[in-house]
């Protein structure tokens, strides 16, 4: 009995000094209790800003949960709800409904006053800035600016193809032909991606008296094949460009002089596609034809390492946990959110406050060619 | 065979006229699907002459091989009456495995640090472990569904979502978390998608797994018509009842034929890990519904205890070859869920006319 009681003794000095060492830190955060709503734990990129994440929460003594929206608007709705009556205190959510402002006001509402930081998932459509995010103060959004990636590997894609011209132009026609795989129909950052990584690469070709990208397959108006189940995966892209190489070949004149992807896991797909064809094995003698894409996963960093991929935006899976880890703080030390951003934004140089909005925390891309 | 014909031609002569028009129309509504096929084919190749090049029938044939072994396991529950929801969870569960099994070992990220270099032995032995991984959960399937009479559809929607905890949780290993499994050994490569056949000069590589769907088909032809077991499965489809009566050990059937699904899913993913060299966790999402609705347009019957072999294969090539053609033809993707759809459902209800009919 004794011994019982020393034990508790010595569980509870334990707990207090546990205690004294959360209060050392710079604010005291043991009141948060954190729900993380995930659109899917499936996709690859954000399962990286996940690892980030849990580990940086961790580290802070924040206590969190994570949920898996798997891919269903209404599942992560649900979760919400349930996760309000049970005592969740600050959510971060990203949004299975990229750019859907209902979907958000939905959750804001289910949320009731509790503090949201929105993050990955864009919160407000192409022309409905402004409509979400101005609404309400106790809501903000940690995230890439959407049309940033698609930019920045259309300028990236441009600059490369005017250096090196003649090498892409198989066939000698003058005209580079390009294959466009796109994502996801619904998703603005697909959208942006698909459309800018041509326009902006185009913009740099006019600029320096190169004719513009001609999409390979004249009678496909869209100018891109799109992943049917809106998966980005490697998969959908892998069979498309099978598909593409059986039909289009350097034999026959018309080979696909550049593939543009939306993100990475879509490049590599369309790069086994090409190695089974004898393209961009990497091994020095066969012929590479460039691919690029976005988000450089470990995968797609190893394969640019090894000659098979060109190139691909960063997107940066720590700089986006500590945003949000920054921002929680912010709420732990009961500053406004609009407070919170601005204060992260100040911490680095490649988060910034977005244009026009106080709640809106951009963390920067980067190109990425493994130089 | 000039016998056959005259009898055919003698009973044809013997019809009077409102039993030949039908003669006509029961053949072509009964053959619907292959004329329409067949129309189909010759409409893509008069508009894009490269549709019947030989490097897109490579590509046809190609494609169809990958999807085949998982249309071939599915089709035995679906003979039984079932179905089976987990096959694109396993499928993706088992690719999983196989790509982190052979990894490069010089890669600097992998999955497991400490396995057998890259050979021949090692590569068969991942073979045979994710088929037993995948033959597992089969089993698991089957028991439920035999010991406690549950309708398939039920216990595999729950092992489907069993397995995709699973996945999740195998990409978090060795620090991965959650990112794609890749750098696959070009060893394995070269051995399942490396090319069999080529021809450079017409831009024409058929890999491996085409060769081993091949296989594969023979295999599964001999254990259905040839075997004891699948005399069973198609006893045990059409009349569980009557089967068990008449001697059919309908509880092992049934485990037998969801084990061997499961054991095929496990080659399909292994396959895949070949195949692309890079396997998410969203690998094999809706796998299934594809192997099912080629089944079913090559006549696996939903009555249970009908089908063939042939009938699966000629649905795999159906649903590749739309894909292929519609891309050709520059059709908006849009309407490929719309042409498929309006395709199962067209071969179903002519399926089904046959025994309307029959009755």
């Amino acid at each position: 009995m004794k011994k019982l009681l020393a034990l508790i003794l010595a569980l509870a000095l334990i707990m207090s000094l546990s205690a004294v060492a959360f209060a050392e830190e710079e604010v005291d955060v043991s009141g948060l209790k954190v729900g993380v709503f995930w659109y899917a734990f499936s996709d690859p990129f954000l399962s990286t800003v996940r690892a980030s994440l849990n580990e940086q929460l961790d580290e802070a003594g924040i206590a969190f949960d994570d949920f898996d929206g798997n891919n269903t608007q209404a599942t992560q709705l649900e979760q919400i709800q349930t996760a309000v009556t049970n005592g969740y205190n600050v959510l971060v959510v990203n949004l299975v409904t990229s750019g859907s402002a209902d979907a958000a006001e939905q959750i804001i509402q289910a949320a009731g006053d509790l503090p949201i930081i929105f993050f990955n998932r864009a919160v407000e459509g192409d022309g409905e800035e402004h409509t979400v995010l101005d609404e309400h103060e106790n809501i903000a959004f940690v995230g890439t600016d959407a049309p940033e990636a698609g930019h920045m590997q259309g300028k990236m894609i441009g600059d490369f193809l005017i250096e090196n011209y003649d090498d892409v132009d198989l066939n000698g026609d003058g005209e580079i032909s390009y294959a466009m795989f796109m994502g996801d129909a619904g998703n603005v950052e697909a959208i942006y991606r698909t459309q800018y990584g041509v326009e902006d690469a185009n913009a740099v070709l006019t600029e320096n008296d190169k004719p513009e990208l001609v999409y390979f397959n004249e009678s496909n108006t869209d100018k891109y094949q799109l992943d049917p189940n809106g998966a980005w995966s490697s998969a959908a892209a892998f069979d498309f460009m099978s598909t593409n190489l059986a039909e289009y070949s350097e034999s026959n004149g018309n080979m696909i002089e550049l593939v543009i992807a939306n993100n990475d896991d879509m490049a590599l797909g369309s790069i086994s596609a090409l190695q089974n064809a004898g393209y961009n094995l990497g091994d020095g003698e066969s012929t590479k034809i460039p691919v690029f894409g976005v988000d450089a996963t470990q995968v797609a960093q190893d394969a640019i390492a090894a000659d098979q991929m060109t190139g691909t935006v960063k997107q940066d899976n720590v700089g986006m946990a500590t945003a949000i880890t920054g921002v929680l703080k912010g709420v732990a030390a009961e500053s406004t959110l609009a407070d919170c951003v601005s204060a992260v934004a100040d911490s680095d140089d490649m988060f910034s406050v977005a244009e026009g909005f106080t709640n809106k925390l951009f963390v920067a891309y980067a190109p990425f060619t493994g130089e | 065979m000039n016998g056959y014909l005259k009898r055919k031609a003698e009973e044809y002569r013997s019809l009077d006229s409102i039993d030949r028009r039908r003669y006509w129309v029961d053949g072509l509504l009964n053959n619907a699907l292959y004329i329409l096929m067949a129309l189909f084919i010759i409409f893509t190749a008069v508009v894009n002459k490269n549709f019947l090049s030989a490097s897109s029938i490579a590509n046809v044939l190609t494609l169809a091989a990958a999807s085949l072994p998982m249309a071939l396991g599915i089709g035995g529950c679906i003979v039984l009456t079932g179905t089976d929801l987990s096959g694109g969870r396993v499928f993706g569960l088992t690719a999983a495995m196989a790509a982190a099994f052979l990894q490069n070992r010089a890669a600097t990220k992998l999955i497991f640090e400490h396995l057998p270099n890259t050979s021949g032995p090692w590569i068969f032995a991942v073979m045979l472990l994710v088929m037993l991984v995948g033959a597992v959960i089969g089993l698991v399937n089957g028991f439920f569904v035999a010991k406690f009479s549950l309708h398939p559809f039920i216990v595999t929607l729950a092992t489907q979502l069993i397995t995709y905890g699973v996945i999740l949780m195998f990409f978090q290993i060795n620090g991965n978390g959650g990112g794609p499994i890749s750098n696959v050994a070009q060893q394995f490569k070269d051995v399942v998608s490396g090319p069999a056949i080529k021809i450079a000069s017409k831009n024409v590589s058929i890999p491996w797994y085409v060769v081993y769907a091949f296989v594969l088909v023979g295999v599964m032809w001999f254990v259905w018509n040839k075997t004891t077991f699948g005399k069973n499965m198609f006893a045990v489809g059409s009349n569980a009842e009557a089967a068990r009566v008449s001697g059919v050990n309908v509880f092992k059937t049934t485990v037998l034929v969801h084990t061997l699904a499961g054991a095929l899913y496990g080659f399909a993913g292994y396959v895949e890990a070949a195949r692309l060299g890079s396997i998410t966790a969203a690998t094999g999402l809706n796998n299934e519904c594809d192997a099912i609705a080629a089944c079913v347009i090559g006549g696996v019957s939903f009555v249970g205890g009908t089908g063939n072999i042939g009938g699966i294969v000629v649905g795999v090539f159906v649903l590749r070859i739309i894909f292929v053609a519609l891309n050709m033809l520059g059709i908006n993707p849009n309407l490929q869920f719309i042409i498929k759809g309006s395709i199962i459902l067209a071969a179903c209800s002519l399926d089904m006319r046959k025994y309307l009919v029959r009755k």
